[in-house]
């Protein structure tokens, strides 16, 4: 008898395939290259009521190499309009910002919500990368991206590995990402805490433009439970140093007794914020429908806290047609830092901000998708509901701001549709 | 997405090391039919001991019939030009060479070339010379086991490093025989399609007993649906198994063994030791890009016995044993 060595098996795979098509007559280099690109279009709607619109073509596109390397590609276009809310409290009087160029003015009639009108703006983001085995249980994916907006520029870098293991039941995975911004407002980058002046005078600017750079790392684990259960827990750790601030957001100082305003100052945000999340999903597979479950909670120290909870049920109709069904429940506590508004006469605190996002709210979304097949083609259309709600008559409100609705509930429609060719 | 639960039962039966297949029939009737189904055509035909079978989506019967004829007429060639069987082609030549070079044309010096590097890259489980054991090991049911000294002697004649191979001259020793039985159907499948690929852009699979080829998916998305034979369910014969685009070979045929003292004696001649391979799957069932590699890889993890899933694990291929 041989002496049995509990060895690990040899992959010949990869000199297996050049050996049969080099049989067939087919150069395994010269396929992979004839191997067609796959693309994926797709083009989103979002609507907020009174508030913004986008419409976002997505093309990304794959190709395949052979031996499992692929490149993808993505191109996004974002296309905005519409007002967003600069961060003032509704009054009861008319109220006059300047813009953010320091050239024009926009009034809001009493008792309405402070929106920028000058909202717009068109995003293009490039991203691309090529994912490769790095060896028998090792794969690795290498990512560079760029994103532009006539006030925005950002570059990045990403890499990342998984490593399979078990029988390939187990997946451990290790991303890092760098990215580089700069933020070059419209008008300059705004003084801190400085008052808006009318427009027309010289407008307290500081820098024309600035900077920020982010660090993120992501561990995962993927493990197959049995043949219709995957799980995935991630964590994430993210950090980013430079300019946080919204410089187009400013914050109402109002009377300590009336409520009234009296002026309107530039936020100030912190110069750095780390963040740290941890995210669970589980993939069920019944017959022929899916499950898919997860749920995400993310803490920074700004003082944030959120829960995301996010059902889909992928029921299969048939055929390549099917609806899934989309629940999604996302909660957040307040930055530390987050002010309704400035007191008259009150120390300043060291940073504020009035920006929506950055209070306490509760967001739902319910949605429903349709797949099915177009001459072969995946074709899919997807309505989604969103609509978000906050504290509307928060405690510290004064004065005549007791009769405003200080957090405006947002309600949206997203419509998605994807072609895959 | 197919679940392993759903396709992970056994297809055909048939070839590999050491097996005792029956001879082709080089009369076997040499025509074609096709058969107008719901929307596809089906041509059939017979070729290498199996039944053929060519899955086009066409609506024109002339084509079906062109095209038909076309991977018959490639099946038969292929046969034709490797079968151990015949005594007219360059297998019975280099059989029959008594050491001495023969020089054989370029598509011979591919497979042995193929034939060459599955060895290697298997370290000599995959041997086209092991052929011989044929001669001491008959699998048919009966109790009849070779005993060891009769093994032994079979084993100088075994090993594919033991020829020489020098494009276009090969020698083989005196007493050594070559089978290209283990790769010439799966060759023949993917060649087919191939070939039928240059005529037309259509959907379409190439089934030979089980080894199939597929183009890609069908115009309208779905996959194919394809009838295989299931010899060790005698009671359901015909197993319905779905494919989208790539290739499906099987190895294994649980209905070839010998029984003696209560042990059971599988087909699976290990060519290095000349015994079978113990606890070998019933059957492997291995996707691939091509034909050829998966009917290798399955053969392969059936020389792996009670390793097999390991090794296709290793390989990174989706794949169906049957123990």
């Amino acid at each position: 008898m041989q002496l049995k060595k509990k060895h690990k098996k040899k992959a010949i795979r990869g000199a297996l395939t050049t050996a049969s098509c080099t049989l067939l007559g087919l150069s395994n280099v010269a396929q992979a290259e004839n191997a067609p690109w796959q693309f994926d279009a797709g083009v989103l709607y979002y609507s907020e009521t009174d508030r913004v619109q986008a419409i976002e073509p997505v093309v990304t596109g794959k190709k395949d190499f052979g031996d499992d390397r692929w490149l993808n590609l993505k191109l996004v276009v974002d296309l905005l309009t519409g007002a967003s809310p600069n961060g003032a409290t509704p009054t009861n009087t008319p109220q006059t910002f300047t813009r953010p160029s320091g050239k024009g003015s926009y009034t809001i009639d009493a008792n309405e919500t402070p929106l920028d009108d000058t909202f717009r703006d068109t995003r293009v983001a490039v991203s691309g990368s090529w994912d490769q085995p790095l060896g028998d249980q090792l794969k690795g994916s290498f990512g560079a991206n760029f994103s532009t907006e006539h006030d925005f520029l950002s570059l990045g870098a990403s890499a990342s590995l998984a490593y399979d293991m078990n029988k390939r039941n187990t997946t451990l995975s290790a991303g890092v990402s760098f990215e580089s911004d700069t933020i070059k407002p419209e008008g300059g980058v705004p003084t801190p805490f400085a008052s808006m002046v009318p427009a027309g005078s010289a407008q307290p600017r500081d820098a024309s433009d600035d900077t920020r750079t982010l660090v993120d790392l992501l561990f995962g684990v993927t493990q197959v439970i049995n043949r219709n259960m995957v799980m995935q827990v991630n964590y994430g750790i993210s950090t980013s140093s430079g300019y946080h601030t919204d410089p187009y957001k400013i914050l109402s100082v109002v009377d300590g007794s009336t409520g009234a305003t009296t002026d309107y100052v530039y936020e100030h945000r912190p110069d750095s914020r780390n963040k740290q999340s941890l995210y669970w999903q589980m993939k069920y597979h019944l017959t022929e429908d899916i499950i898919d479950l997860s749920y995400r909670y993310l803490w920074d120290d700004w003082g944030v806290t959120s829960h995301t909870l996010d059902a889909t049920y992928r029921w299969d109709l048939g055929g390549a047609k099917y609806l899934e069904p989309h629940v999604r429940y996302y909660q957040q506590s307040a930055a530390d830092f987050y002010r309704v508004f400035l007191i008259d006469g009150a120390p300043l605190p060291a940073e504020a901000s009035a920006d929506y996002r950055l209070a306490e709210f509760t967001g739902i979304t319910l949605g429903l998708k349709y797949g099915t097949q177009i001459k072969g083609h995946d074709t899919s259309v997807r309505l989604e509901y969103l609509s978000q709600t906050g504290d509307s008559s928060p405690s510290e409100a004064i004065g005549v701001l007791q009769d405003q609705d200080l957090y405006p509930d947002l309600k949206a429609l997203m419509l998605q549709f994807r072609y895959t060719f | 997405m197919r679940s392993p639960a759903k396709a992970g039962e056994r297809f055909g039966s048939r070839r590999r090391i050491g097996s005792s297949e029956k001879p082709v029939t080089s009369h076997a009737s040499q025509s074609i039919n096709i058969e107008h189904r719901a929307d596809y055509w089906l041509g059939r035909f017979q070729a290498m001991a199996s039944p053929c079978e060519i899955l086009l989506e066409i609506d024109d019967a002339k084509l079906a019939r062109r095209l038909t004829q076309l991977a018959a007429d490639e099946a038969w060639r292929i046969e034709r030009s490797f079968s151990r069987y015949r005594d007219d082609n360059i297998i019975h030549r280099i059989n029959h060479s008594h050491g001495q070079p023969v020089q054989v044309d370029v598509e011979t010096a591919q497979l042995l070339d193929f034939a060459y590097q599955c060895y290697e890259l298997s370290e000599g489980l995959f041997d086209i010379t092991s052929g011989v054991l044929r001669k001491i090991w008959k699998f048919d049911g009966s109790d009849r086991v070779p005993d060891a000294k009769q093994v032994k002697a079979m084993l100088p004649h075994i090993g594919l490093n033991k020829a020489r191979w020098q494009a276009p001259y090969f020698t083989l020793p005196e007493g050594m025989e070559i089978d290209l039985g283990g790769i010439a159907k799966e060759y023949a499948v993917d060649r087919t399609l191939l070939l039928l690929q240059q005529q037309s852009n259509a959907s379409m699979v190439v089934n030979y007993g089980g080894d199939m080829h597929c183009s890609g998916p069908r115009a309208n998305g779905q996959p194919w649906t394809v009838g295989i034979e299931d010899p060790s369910r005698e009671d359901h014969p015909l197993r319905l198994l779905q494919i989208r685009h790539g290739a499906l070979a099987t190895s294994g045929d649980a209905r070839r063994y010998l029984m003696k003292n209560g042990k059971r004696y599988s087909h699976i001649l290990n060519p290095k030791t000349g015994w079978p391979v113990e606890h070998a799957p019933r059957s492997v069932t291995v996707a691939g890009a091509s034909c050829t590699e998966a009917g290798i890889l399955s053969t392969l993890a059936m020389l792996q016995g009670k390793e097999a899933e390991a090794f296709l694990d290793a390989q990174g291929v989706q794949y169906w044993c049957v123990r």
